[in-house]
């Protein structure tokens, strides 16, 4: 049996594809990587993308414009070569919350594609979101069908930022 | 004082977010008679119906495109001066060219802002109060 041909793609990316047999690869941590498939032609795609501005992304407009574009071209990009908007499905996966301290990008993530796939009425049929773990994903787009390994975790913890010790001498004055 | 409230429009998008955030953008800019279609053919079908001052338009859409809309629409006399605005991802400079020869108004690149697309509409009908 031939071996699988692989397309690895990065974030901002996206890739479509009929070919039997071709597999798209990403790794995604806090960003989302949206498996769009027709299984009736099938075609499918993916995407790998990252809202600016962390946690107020899914209710910030201009975030929310901008991940909506990306949704757009892959959508587009799988219309245009013969997709049906009816039999579209979807799977996503990433949006892990990797950084204990820091705002939580990866649930904005998944708040933003769960909301535009609600909107757009794409049934999301699988996938895996949130957690604490990265995720290598493997999709087939011929075929719809998606795999994920789940990365070693990685324990990231930002101290909170002491306040600047007060220095023995000199004058400190209360209020 | 302004014209938003007084200006027909009709945006023609099919994909709903996108429709929803344009329609976000023109309450908030002050429009209040929009109306919406989610493909190209629909939108001509309305549009022959009754005629709009403005119509802004995603360039990809099944059954019409966004340029095979502006064409028709200027075949029409009921609807050849109606203003079009072209809203699409695609940075082609040959889109655009493509729509002047249609007469297209003015076009704004995806992801848009409010305040770009209240210059684009600005560029056609004036100055918003």
């Amino acid at each position: 049996m031939a071996p699988d041909l692989v397309r690895n793609i990065v974030l901002g990316e996206l890739h479509v594809s009929d070919e039997p047999g071709l597999v798209i690869c990403t790794t995604v941590g806090s960003c989302v990587a949206a498996c769009l498939f027709d299984p009736v032609r099938g075609l499918g795609g993916m995407n790998h993308f990252l809202l600016p501005d962390g946690a107020a992304a899914a209710r910030d407009d201009g975030a929310q414009r901008y991940g909506v574009h990306l949704m757009e071209l892959l959508i587009n990009s799988l219309l245009s070569r013969g997709a049906s908007r009816t039999h579209l499905q979807a799977k996503a996966f990433g949006g892990a919350s990797l950084t204990r301290g820091l705002t939580n990008a990866g649930a904005s993530n998944v708040e933003f594609v769960e909301w535009f796939l609600r909107v757009e009425s794409i049934p999301l049929v699988g996938g895996s979101v949130r957690g604490t773990q990265g995720r290598r994903v493997q999709f087939w787009p011929n075929s719809g069908r998606a795999r994920q390994m789940l990365c070693a975790p990685i324990e990231v913890v930002v101290p909170r930022s002491q306040p600047p010790a007060v220095q023995p001498h000199g004058e400190l004055e209360l209020f | 004082m302004t014209y938003a409230s007084h200006l027909d429009i009709l945006v023609a998008d099919d994909t709903a977010v996108s429709r929803a955030l344009l329609c976000n953008s023109l309450e908030e800019l002050g429009f209040t008679r929009v109306r919406v279609e989610n493909d190209g053919k629909a939108a001509l079908h309305k549009l022959m119906q009754k005629p709009a001052h403005l119509v802004i338009s995603d360039y990809n859409m099944p059954g019409l495109n966004g340029i095979e809309l502006l064409r028709a629409l200027r075949e029409f006399q009921a609807t050849r001066s109606i203003g079009f605005i072209l809203v699409t991802g695609r940075s082609d400079r040959s889109l655009i060219d493509e729509g002047r020869k249609y007469a297209l108004n003015n076009y704004l690149a995806k992801p848009f802002t409010t305040i770009g697309l209240k210059a684009s509409i600005e560029a056609v009908f004036g100055k918003l109060a």
